[in-house]
């Protein structure tokens, strides 16, 4: 019984991570009407810069614990960048047409910064390694690695950071109007075209944060990508489009599941589990997810 | 702009697009048996060194865009899974194979397999519409390759090796009679209700269920017949490659390839996706990999991009909309039935 | 003699909207009834509720006595009742004689489905398409048609079916005031040549006097009034909702 309970633990711990990436792409979903299946590289992306900032200023992967999270706001705003140039030069392309064709390039362009990453970064795993001179805290018995708790709270600061951007700034407020409907936002003088590569920028800032953590609590590699794609979705599908508490469940409970599974079955198995959930996810759910309903 | 226009016009006129398109509609039986005859003579041409397997990859190309085409194109339901079936066929060869040292026995079985499995599945993922339906079907791709590396029957993430004793023709004259089958097959219901029904599935699913017609049997025969292809092409990879692993067998890259060939040749026809599956897997073969080494998924990226936004339709589709763009005007459209003026008494609710 | 299509205590709500309440209709054998109201008045919901494209809270829909409720949508269609849409619904990738084919009833079922369509089913899509006035332009894609062309395709796809009875939906609207007789000409001639059963949805009043024997009045999701255009036209009742009058 206690051993499940530290699964849970486990499961909570790192499913804030996979929270955050999902509250990004459950954004750009909600406002630019896009599935982006290049999400994940955004995360990708984050942890690359992460560990090669570390690299470049440090010359080695080591870091303490401060030094590893000064990394942090460097992939945050790199990624940023990044995602607001896609968006601008290349995503605002097939906005509005098929939705298919959107899928399409945001796979193509999926596949193409993989090769890239693969190219610029070899398809070796990389890990920042984060030296706690005393690496595990002891909480009833339960044992909390102090560097997964750091990324967990991270995870929550970013989430909760973005949380509040939405609704207290004025951006975020533009990314709200937008959301709920493009032409009158553009009506009460809002760039609409600038605010979506600015949603898309914060919603890839936010994934590249929760890449880095990822770099220091798991490892990172060039293909990554898609599975975080895929979890991201199975959370959106569970917590609902553009509901930022659902995601933080749903990613919650997703970690939760996968580290139950790893621990009492294998694994091996963790993500036969998780898409095969989604697929069940799919099937039970399907009016939910059709969005209004009946046409017309 | 205009300038490009007029150019374009004197270098494709549309009477004469047009002229290609009655000329093929016309002699398309023919035209299938021509395109056989120099598909058999080919080995004869090119020994069965390194330009074989080319052009039987090129076959098996155009076998898959063809196949993913039936599901994406024709009926309006682009997959991510469809490389899910070239897996079970894949694996299924290599297993009897390996266990019963035959062959053709193994590609009737994978054919038969993959039906089995594109009915279950299909019942399943053609419910849902649009990214719901693509992620769904990524996902049983993917779900499908964590089970082949957890399994044993499948040798888990090694894979399995064999040493076929089949010579590589074989396998060239399998995707040939593959692709030759399939063009034929798909010509001829393209002019029956059932193909029919399709297109109008992909129109407007809602009117051609409000018409009466159960629209689920078709979605999920038309995933059948794209199965049966792709499961039967995967069988024969398998052997003619020497080797399968899960992640080869169940290549999400590759899915993404055989949607650029159909999108880049013109989804919803027959000659679109064959002339992009053999023209797109020619140029990675023989351009790409030689000058571009390592960059062929980056390319790969690039090209659906540009096709995208270039030309959406891809090029047989954009040839189509040129040859019919006068259509509607020199049958007299502007004048028969409504005039423009009557479209604007609409009451709107 | 009971009636060919009959609603008895249709109801639907939506969250706690009530679109349509409590409407019994009846619609007998070879008439044109209209059904008339305000916006949202639940016409359109009645009509989804007939087909099978709404289940309705409560109350039944009967076709020929037997009841339609439970059915899916194309199992109703199935059974002779063919709807057409407010907007305009073909298939825009086709040709225009493909629509008609595809429409066909004649071997409904898929195994009847591979085979191309015989000699007969294309005689009587040229003839419908004829019919309506589209016969120089089959081979041209049916979505590059006009509007009002659209709309007669769309006509001709519903008669390829050969239904019992026909469910239209604003039939008049969009169309070139000049053509509307024309459209009156053609309802009359399916309901007494093809022996259809029609029941239509219109806002254009002069035109719905017109063409229906019978009208049912609508509003607020219940049926105010029910009669032959004359009566309709002097019921207080109907004035009142259509002008707002208390």
């Amino acid at each position: 019984m206690s051993s499940v309970l530290q699964f849970v633990i486990n499961g909570l711990l790192v499913g804030a991570l996979f929270a955050a990436t999902a509250v990004g792409f459950a954004l750009i979903w909600g406002v630019v009407d896009i599935i982006n299946l290049a999400h994940g590289e955004m995360l990708m992306l984050g942890g690359y810069v992460s560990y090669y900032t570390l690299v470049v200023v440090t010359g080695e992967a080591v870091a303490s614990p401060a030094l590893a999270l000064a990394t942090v706001p460097v992939a945050i705003v790199v990624v940023f960048v990044v995602g607001y140039l896609l968006q601008r030069l290349l995503v605002a392309q097939v906005l509005g047409t098929d939705a298919f064709l959107s899928l399409l390039v945001t796979f193509g362009l999926s596949i193409g910064l993989q090769q890239v990453a693969l190219k610029l970064f070899s398809a070796d795993t990389r890990r920042i390694a984060v030296e706690f001179a005393d690496p595990s805290l002891t909480v009833g018995g339960f044992v909390v690695p102090k560097l997964k708790l750091v990324a967990f709270a991270g995870a929550i600061a970013l989430t909760a950071a973005l949380f509040l951007f939405l609704q207290r700034t004025r951006t975020g407020r533009s990314i709200r109007a937008v959301a709920q409907n493009p032409e009158a936002a553009a009506l009460v003088g809002i760039d609409v075209a600038h605010t979506r590569a600015v949603t898309f920028g914060l919603a890839s800032a936010i994934a590249a944060g929760a890449g880095a953590f990822i770099a220091m609590i798991l490892a990172i590699q060039p293909q990554m990508g898609l599975i975080y794609t895929l979890k991201s979705f199975i959370i959106v599908v569970f917590g609902g489009i553009g509901s930022v508490p659902g995601a933080l469940v749903g990613g919650l409970l997703l970690g939760t599941v996968e580290e139950l599974v790893a621990g009492v079955v294998s694994s091996r198995w963790t993500l036969a589990v998780s898409f095969g959930l989604l697929i069940v996810l799919l099937i039970v759910k399907p009016d939910g997810l059709f969005g209004t309903g009946v046409r017309e | 702009m205009s300038s490009l226009d007029t150019s374009l016009d004197r270098l494709v006129p549309p009477t004469r697009v047009r002229a290609w398109f009655e000329f093929g509609g016309r002699h398309a039986w023919t035209l299938l048996g021509v395109g056989l005859l120099v598909g058999a003579v080919v080995p004869f041409v090119v020994g069965d060194g390194f330009y074989l397997s080319v052009a039987g990859e090129m076959l098996m190309f155009a076998v898959l865009a063809l196949s993913w085409d039936i599901v994406g194109g024709q009926t309006g339901y682009p997959s991510f899974g469809q490389m899910a079936f070239f897996g079970i066929g894949g694996y299924v060869t290599a297993i009897m194979f390996r266990d019963f040292g035959v062959f053709w026995p193994g590609l009737v079985l994978a054919g038969v397999l993959s039906l089995v499995a594109a009915a279950v599945i299909g019942a399943v993922v053609l419910r849902l519409r649009g990214g719901y339906f693509a992620i769904a079907t990524l996902g049983i791709l993917l779900t499908l390759t964590e089970i082949t590396r957890n399994i044993s029957i499948t040798n888990g993430v090694d894979g399995i090796s064999f040493l076929s004793t089949l010579p590589a023709t074989t396998f060239y004259y399998v995707f040939l009679g593959l692709l030759g089958v399939e063009a034929g097959l798909l010509y001829y219901l393209s002019q029956t209700r059932f193909g029919y029904t399709l297109n109008a599935i992909r129109d407007d699913e809602a009117k051609v269920n409000a018409m009466g017609v159960n629209t689920t049997y078709y979605k999920v025969t038309a995933w059948m017949l794209a199965a049966l292809f792709t499961g039967m092409a995967g069988g024969a990879w398998s052997l003619f490659n020497f080797f399968i692993d899960p992640l080869t067998a169940y290549n999400t890259a590759w899915n993404v390839e055989l949607i650029a060939m159909a999108l880049l040749g013109g989804t919803g026809t027959i000659v679109g996706p064959i002339l992009g599956g053999m023209g797109l897997h020619a140029i990675i073969r023989l351009f790409v990999e030689t000058y571009f080494t390592g960059w062929q998924l980056g390319l790969l990226g690039l090209i659906i991009i540009v096709t995208i936004i270039v030309v959406p339709s891809g090029v047989v589709g954009w040839l189509e909309e040129r040859a019919s763009a006068m259509d509607y005007y020199e049958h007299g459209g502007g004048a028969a039935g409504e005039e423009s003026g009557g479209e604007t008494g609409g009451e709107p609710e | 003699m009971s009636p060919q299509l009959s609603t008895d205590g249709v109801t639907k709500r939506f969250g706690g909207v009530t679109a349509v309440d409590d409407v019994d209709i009846e619609v007998e054998q070879g008439e044109i009834v209209g059904l008339i109201g305000p916006n949202g008045a639940g016409k359109s919901t009645l009509f989804n509720c007939i087909t099978g494209a709404l289940t309705p809270n409560s109350g039944t829909v009967r076709l020929d006595g037997e009841e339609l409720s439970e059915l899916p949508e194309h199992a109703v269609a199935q059974q002779g009742l063919i709807r057409m849409f407010q907007h305009t619904r073909v298939y825009g990738e086709m040709t225009v004689r493909e629509n008609a084919l595809v429409s066909t009833a004649e071997d409904a079922g898929l195994a009847g489905s591979l085979t191309p369509p015989g000699d007969s089913t294309r005689e009587r899509a040229s003839e419908l398409l004829e019919y309506v006035g589209l016969g120089g332009l089959t081979d041209v894609k049916a979505g590059r048609l006009s509007f009002g062309q659209q709309k007669l395709l769309e006509f001709a796809m519903a008669l390829m079916r050969e239904p019992d009875v026909l469910l239209m939906d604003e039939p008049a609207g969009g169309i070139n005031p000049a053509k509307l007789n024309q459209l009156i000409e053609y309802i009359r001639d399916v309901n007494s040549e093809r022996s259809v059963t029609v029941l239509l949805i219109e806002h254009n009043m002069e035109f719905v006097m017109e063409v229906a024997d019978r009208i049912y009045v609508l509003a607020h999701g219940e049926t105010i009034a029910e009669g032959s255009p004359t009566e309709i036209q002097n019921n207080e009742r109907v004035l009142d909702a259509y002008l707002g009058r208390e």
